[in-house]
């Protein structure tokens, strides 16, 4: 009974850590640009993510190494500084883009400049770190995170013809703007499939002490979680397509984007609207400095651990300090929340098989995961996406870069 | 040198089972007409420096002596005191023995002067 409750509450979180600044702002200009047509990359970017962190979570369960300290003791620390460092780049940026996300959404909700708001969350985030259990930080943050389920009754509500929706999960490339449909589908993998969720799952899976008895357990929470989570981004895409879609509106800010809600909410919408992206952007927020934390506390092999009193962990505190108030100093000198999440995102995807294909390897070594390695097709399968998405990516950015 | 490749990067472990943190580096010993024999284990940032760059293990010495953090640092753990090395690296010296946990003494000392830290 106790497992199913913990199923059922796995489920619920990662429907919370699902949705954040990445997901919310590429669903919105997807949708709003092409409007349905890019339902399939959202739902292929679910798929991988599920993949990759039921893989993280098994490698956890098995070989009791969360995947920064795998990835250390198979190919050395010479190489583990490449996917190490690009990892951190890429999260200090994310972090600094979901502060500003979160601070976004308090300026909407009180009309104060949201730079007055970066350091008080960063704030509230640190002392949910520093006094938090696991089970707290990760429960209490992913059950506030239901509140993004009003994307999903928002196209509820809007009545949509399901046909075109339908269509929209068939890959098909569009009529114009190829290369900013290219752009949106990529930057769509890149707020998906974020490198620090799947550290975050395997050392998430060593702190909730899971073992070989409870693949299964880890199994369905990553589908279900994940595939209840991309639900809810796909809710986001058609409810901006439905609002905004027929206007040709480009979203280019998040106050634009709160606007989605009002033709389905009234004038809750905005609130409601804020809300969410708040919910989610902090939520993502302590989750990303947590898991800095963890990165470098397994890297270095210095003793981590939420659980632990703060005192026998004193550099993994450090660490998720350190990261956190630096990410708060770069959001707070008022740089565009959205920009930042937008160029996080997309190089999300040009790093990813720095991160992914070492992880892929030790997935196929028994040494590391016992009996329970991935088979050869679906190993093959996420190696060739992930490189197929950064050398699109590599292409794809510097065009739309200069086109935009 | 296979005993090279199998303990670099292992988790290090004391007779307690207390987490000393990773293998960082090794020391040879050459003597001529010998071949090299492997001396200490190394733990300890100045050591993983060393290994990327001999600048940046610089940097990070000069860091440590800075903060009057460089004795005895990087720690070096005689081999014999390896019991197995199997999972990971275990030794037969007790944690305090070494100077592995400076950084992390500073740092608690500076957390324990908030609440909540115990």
């Amino acid at each position: 009974m106790r497992k199913i409750f913990n199923l059922a509450l796995g489920v619920v979180t990662s429907i919370g850590g699902f949705v954040e600044a990445g997901s919310i702002s590429t669903s919105v200009q997807a949708g709003a640009e092409f409007r349905f047509s890019l339902l399939w990359a959202v739902a292929a970017a679910t798929l991988i993510l599920a993949a990759l962190t039921e893989m993280a979570g098994r490698a956890a369960a098995v070989g009791k190494r969360s995947m920064a300290a795998a990835v250390r003791e198979r190919f050395g620390f010479h190489f583990q500084m490449v996917p190490l460092g690009a990892e951190l780049v890429i999260d200090l940026l994310l972090l600094t883009a979901e502060l500003g996300g979160a601070a976004i959404a308090v300026k909407l909700l009180t009309g104060v400049g949201f730079q007055w708001w970066v350091l008080p969350l960063a704030m509230i985030a640190w002392l949910l770190l520093w006094f938090g259990s696991f089970s707290v930080i990760e429960d209490g943050v992913g059950l506030l995170g239901v509140v993004t389920l009003s994307f999903v009754v928002a196209v509820w509500r809007l009545h949509p013809d399901p046909g075109p929706i339908v269509q929209g999960f068939v890959p098909s490339l569009p009529g114009q703007d190829l290369v900013r449909y290219a752009f949106l589908a990529i930057s769509i993998v890149g707020a998906t499939v974020s490198p620090y969720l799947l550290n975050f799952y395997s050392s998430g899976t060593i702190e909730e002490k899971l073992t070989q008895e409870d693949l299964w357990i880890n199994r369905l929470t990553a589908f279900l979680g994940m595939g209840f989570g991309g639900v809810v981004s796909i809710g986001c895409l058609v409810t901006a397509a439905i609002v905004f879609g027929p206007h040709h509106v480009k979203v280019e800010t998040y106050e634009q984007a709160a606007q989605m809600f009002v033709p389905v909410y009234g004038r809750w919408g905005v609130a409601l609207f804020a809300l969410s992206l708040g919910v989610g952007c902090f939520g993502a927020a302590v989750e990303i400095a947590l898991n800095a934390g963890y990165t470098f506390g397994q890297a270095f092999g210095w003793t981590w651990g939420i659980d632990k009193k703060r005192r026998d962990v004193s550099r993994f505190v450090a660490a998720f300090t350190v990261v956190l108030l630096l990410a708060a100093a770069i959001a707070t000198t008022g740089l565009d929340p959205l920009m930042i999440t937008q160029i996080s995102v997309a190089l999300t995807v040009v790093i990813m098989p720095l991160v992914v294909l070492p992880f892929l390897v030790i997935m196929n070594e028994a040494e590391h995961v016992g009996a329970h390695t991935s088979g050869p097709v679906g190993n093959g399968l996420l190696a060739v996406l992930t490189i197929l998405g950064a050398l699109m990516a590599l292409v794809v950015i510097p065009l739309e870069i200069l086109g935009g | 040198m296979e005993v090279m490749k199998e303990v670099l990067d292992k988790e290090v472990v004391d007779r307690d089972g207390r987490e000393m943190g990773r293998v960082d580096g090794i020391l040879l010993d050459y003597q001529t007409g010998q071949p090299p024999r492997l001396k200490a284990l190394l733990i300890g940032p100045t050591a993983l420096g060393d290994r990327l760059h001999p600048r940046l293990g610089g940097f990070v010495r000069a860091l440590e002596k800075r903060f009057g953090l460089d004795r005895d640092r990087p720690a070096q753990i005689d081999f014999a005191e390896i019991k197995d090395f199997e999972h990971k690296v275990r030794l037969r010296i007790r944690i305090g023995e070494t100077a592995v946990e400076a950084v992390e003494q500073r740092l608690r000392a500076l957390w324990l002067r908030l609440p909540g830290s115990r």
